[in-house]
């Protein structure tokens, strides 16, 4: 894309001193062209602004400035125009000039309606666009296997529109939602329902791109499979180009056919170099749910409480600027925030069973503390306390069992883990160990009622493995063999697996 | 049941128990500052909170998407020597301007996301500014821009600011420092763990001084309670399930907060519903669920927790020259001693060990002993009063031992 370059002086007139009346003199001049009136005289251009509502007197030499001004600016040509019949000396003077828009003049004042238009348009994701483009591109097929150049024509003009209209409905949509995602909300209710309205409108306009765009992207391979070239070529045909300026628009033309097709590409087939754009779309609106659900959990936490926490917050800090002693600080510190730790003693009696509730402190045995702590002053440099009793290790050691047999047991459910619905009967060899596993589950999932759609659920107590169970419909019985004997009963289809460690989702009950 | 659900069992007793004194430990929970301890609070999130909620009344929340759990701490503070530390070395406890600070800044940091350092020192002068009872930040002055970090520190250790970009610690050198920082509002709100908000109760600033320990149990006030926990209120007739909910709570509480509990410091109705066979009853099993050693007394009750999981400071052990001082004065505590007598008693001790704590050798007696004292007290097993020290029935605890000869283990 190469830069933009506006022509010096293009849009002059909207930024100086009386502004409005220049945006009044063109707005005059358009109103004009639009009846096919091109050349106005001062009368006629008077006529004009007060037909378009401008309402301050307005003297000739003012009005003959303005137009010198615009002229300057090659917004306005004046021509000299000999062919009216003039009745007197004054008529001739006033009227001999007549002033017309310049090419400049009416790209500047386009511009000038199509900011204002943006400005008071609001962007929207249509499907029906897409689903006009996916038409459009339907007819083209159509006509090119045996239309007219004039349809062929018509119809890419219109595939055209509809391309630019959901590309700047995008753009504008887009927009807007990066700067509702950014606002925050004063009036938090509205903002609240905006957002939420703003989800649901997100979610529609997803759920359905996809098929849409798979729709779109087949016709465009069947328009590609007759052939681009072809088809602009019959297009220009059927635009049937005047040539004004002597030159031949039809090159031109052309290529600007070839930039929107590429256009149309970029924004649902997309290249090597770049994904299609309506993916961004998808992704883009995506993002913005799941911002937007983020914003709104917020809102509706900060609603609760945020106002009060803040008045609260500032007399807490001007109750902590007078209150008298030190000591009270600390005490409303602890009060107000509650984050401070709890205190105990570590060292408890050696066998704490043996000393009755009755005992004073005073008769108890006192708790053993290491005797390196009262030596203090004998060793340079001690260490930390010694252990005082082997119980720590017995419990370290007892930790470690368990640990082992939980790693144990962690195995085995690993090696259960079905990966899906199987019958008992698949569970072909299992070792003690793993079966005397299987059973429990088997009985807790059992010892649960069937929920509606006919299966079993329970967890371990744990909370770490499911087990879903369903009776087979055939109620055939089946053998499991195990080391220690055989096990008959139905022929279950189980389907075993870790829960995820998701917090928060716990299925069935523990068995 | 089979020898898996024994283990499952047994593994569950020992996690919920660890998680219950994480939690009084350190009542908010950050995955990024104790990620095994928050995730154990997560997991057995539903027995952790029935322990609290029945014996103590208190609300845990989990918020396992935002990273944190908190246990809701409601309870009128009477132990001053638990304050907010500044997190630097030496750990001093905050001052009057970092507490307000702390106030100020916080309530700014709740209406925006995103700040930096810059703006949150210019809110909190624009608040200081317009409030006539506290001090205007003066963020050209060095020390006032360390109280200033100080208190933002704190908020980022506790979560509820999380620095983008920068190091807080800068700014006390430059008032230029680049700091963002994305807020945690959610956290903030929560930071707070009073019921009654302080600025509902509209008192004049004249009167909070004369009136703070009435405003400490007033703000602290709960609602399920009725008027059991006002005992100035003579009005309404109290009903017995609210009656004895406030006893459990208020009784438990204490316990399981503090590090011994003294009959003497019980009303009558609280003592009689701890001593009975109910309460006895539920003293021992809140002490088994939540992992604690249960010492019953004639004088009193006492929790150990023998992991030190549920304590800020432990005692008797030498993180500090205080606590061993502490160790060694206890000893000769038998009486009570007048707070010279214990200063005498320190010189005694450093004179006779003069390798010892090299930092109070030099005139440093009354200082050492002051600590030591102070270490006592906090551990409730001394009373301080009219610069009469007394000994209380727990310090007979860590008595000398009987002379049965100890072998000097060497510690590993």
């Amino acid at each position: 894309m190469a830069p933009l370059r506006i022509p010096a002086d293009l849009f002059q007139f909207s930024t100086v001193d009386r502004s409005e009346l220049y945006v009044a003199i063109l707005h005059a001049f358009a109103e004009a062209n639009d009846r096919l009136d091109t050349a106005l005289g001062l009368d006629d251009l008077t006529a004009w602004l007060r037909s378009i509502g401008w309402g301050q007197p307005l003297s000739d030499e003012l009005l003959v400035a303005a137009l010198k001004q615009l002229g300057d600016w090659k917004l306005v040509d004046p021509i000299q125009d000999h062919t009216e019949n003039y009745r007197t000396a004054a008529d001739y003077e006033r009227n001999n000039v007549r002033y017309s828009l310049s090419r400049r003049g009416e790209a500047a004042f386009a511009g000038v309606t199509h900011a204002m238009s943006v400005l008071a348009s609001t962007g929207a994701l249509q499907t029906a666009v897409l689903d006009a483009i996916g038409d459009r591109l339907r007819d083209l097929v159509a006509e090119l296997d045996g239309g007219t150049d004039r349809r062929i024509f018509t119809t890419l003009m219109e595939l055209e529109g509809h391309l630019e209209a959901l590309r700047t409905n995008t753009k504008q949509f887009n927009g807007e939602l990066q700067r509702l995602l950014r606002v925050e909300g004063v009036d938090l209710a509205t903002f609240h329902d905006v957002k939420l309205a703003t989800v649901a409108y997100l979610e529609e306009f997803l759920t359905n791109l996809e098929q849409r765009v798979h729709v779109i992207r087949q016709r465009i391979e069947d328009v590609l499979d007759r052939g681009v070239a072809r088809l602009q070529r019959r297009a220009l045909t059927g635009a049937e180009l005047p040539s004004l300026s002597g030159t031949d628009p039809g090159p031109a033309w052309l290529d600007r056919r070839q930039a929107r097709w590429e256009g149309l590409l970029a924004w649902f087939v997309g290249s090597e170099l770049a994904p299609p754009r309506v993916e961004q779309l998808h992704t883009v609106g995506r993002k913005a749910i799941v911002t937007l659900l983020q914003v709104l959990d917020r809102i509706t936490e900060t609603r609760r409480r945020a106002s009060s926490a803040v008045a609260d917050f500032r007399e807490l800090a001007r109750w902590f600027s007078v209150v008298p002693a030190q000591d009270d600080l600390h005490r409303l510190w602890a009060t107000a925030f509650g984050l401070t730790s709890a205190r105990h003693a570590h060292l408890a009696a050696a066998d704490p069973e043996l000393i009755p509730a009755s005992a004073s402190w005073h008769e108890a045995a006192p708790v053993e503390v290491s005797p390196l702590l009262r030596s203090s002053g004998r060793v340079e440099r001690f260490s930390r306390t010694a252990r005082v009793r082997d119980v720590a290790q017995v419990r370290a050691a007892r930790a470690e069992r368990i640990a082992a047999e939980r790693a144990e047991l962690d195995a085995a459910l690993a090696l259960l883990d079905t990966g899906g619905p199987i019958r008992l009967s698949h569970f072909d060899r299992l070792d003690y160990f793993l079966f005397n596993h299987l059973r429990d589950l088997l009985g807790a999932a059992l010892a649960t009622t069937p929920n509606r759609s006919g299966h079993r659920a329970a967890t371990t107590s744990d909370g770490r493995i499911e087990i879903l169970l369903w009776e087979p419909a055939d109620r055939t019985i089946t053998t499991l063999r195990t080391p220690r004997g055989d096990f008959r009963g139905l022929d279950y289809i189980v389907n075993i697996r870790p829960v995820e460690s998701a917090p928060g989702r716990r299925t069935g009950d523990s068995g | 049941m089979s020898q898996l659900a024994n283990q499952l069992a047994i593994a569950e007793r020992e996690e919920v128990s660890r998680g219950i004194r994480g939690l009084l430990g350190a009542p908010l929970v950050t995955q990024r500052g104790v990620p095994e301890i928050f995730d154990l609070v997560r997991r057995r999130q539903e027995p952790i909170r029935r322990w609290f909620d029945y014996y103590c009344g208190w609300a845990v929340r989990v918020e396992p998407r935002l990273g944190y759990a908190r246990l809701v701490k409601v309870r009128p503070s009477t132990d001053a020597s638990r304050p907010a530390r500044r997190l630097r070395t030496g750990r001093a406890p905050f001052d009057r301007r970092r507490y307000v600070l702390l106030c100020v800044v916080s309530a700014e940091l709740l209406t925006v996301p995103v700040i930096t350092i810059g703006q949150v020192a210019e809110r909190t002068r624009q608040a200081t500014a317009t409030d006539d009872v506290i001090p205007t930040l003066d963020t050209a002055s060095r020390s006032e821009r360390r109280a200033l970090v100080d208190a933002l520190r704190l908020l980022e250790n506790l979560g509820g600011l999380e620095i983008v970009d920068g190091s807080t610690e800068n700014y006390v050198e430059t008032e230029d420092a680049k700091v963002l920082y994305r807020v945690n509002t959610t956290l903030l709100i929560r930071l707070l763990a009073l019921p009654i908000g302080p600025s509902t109760l509209a008192l004049p600033i004249g009167e909070v001084a004369e009136r703070f320990e009435e405003l400490l149990v007033l703000i602290t006030r709960e609602h399920r309670y009725g008027p059991a926990n006002a005992p100035d209120t003579d009005e309404v007739e109290i009903s017995p399930t609210q009656h004895n909910l406030w006893l459990r709570h208020s009784v438990f509480r204490r316990l399981i907060d503090d590090p011994v509990l003294y009959f003497s410091d019980l009303s009558p109705d609280e003592l009689a519903y701890l001593t009975s066979p109910t309460g006895r009853q539920l003293l021992r099993r809140a002490a088994e669920q939540g992992g604690f050693v249960l010492e019953e007394r004639a004088e009193g009750v006492l929790l150990v927790d023998p992991d030190s999981l549920s304590t800020d400071v432990r005692f008797p052990d030498d993180a500090r020259t205080a606590n061993v001082a502490a160790l060694l004065l206890l000893d000769r505590l038998t009486e009570p001693m007048t707070i010279e007598q214990v200063r005498l008693a320190t010189g005694r001790l450093l004179s006779r060990e003069p390798n010892w704590a090299k930092a109070f050798q030099d005139d440093g007696s009354a200082r050492l002993a002051g600590e030591a004292v102070a270490v006592l007290r906090d551990f409730g097993l001394v009373r301080e009063a009219g610069g009469v020290i007394t000994p209380l029935p727990a310090s007979s605890r860590y008595g000398v031992q009987p002379p049965e000869v100890t072998r000097q283990e060497d510690a590993p």
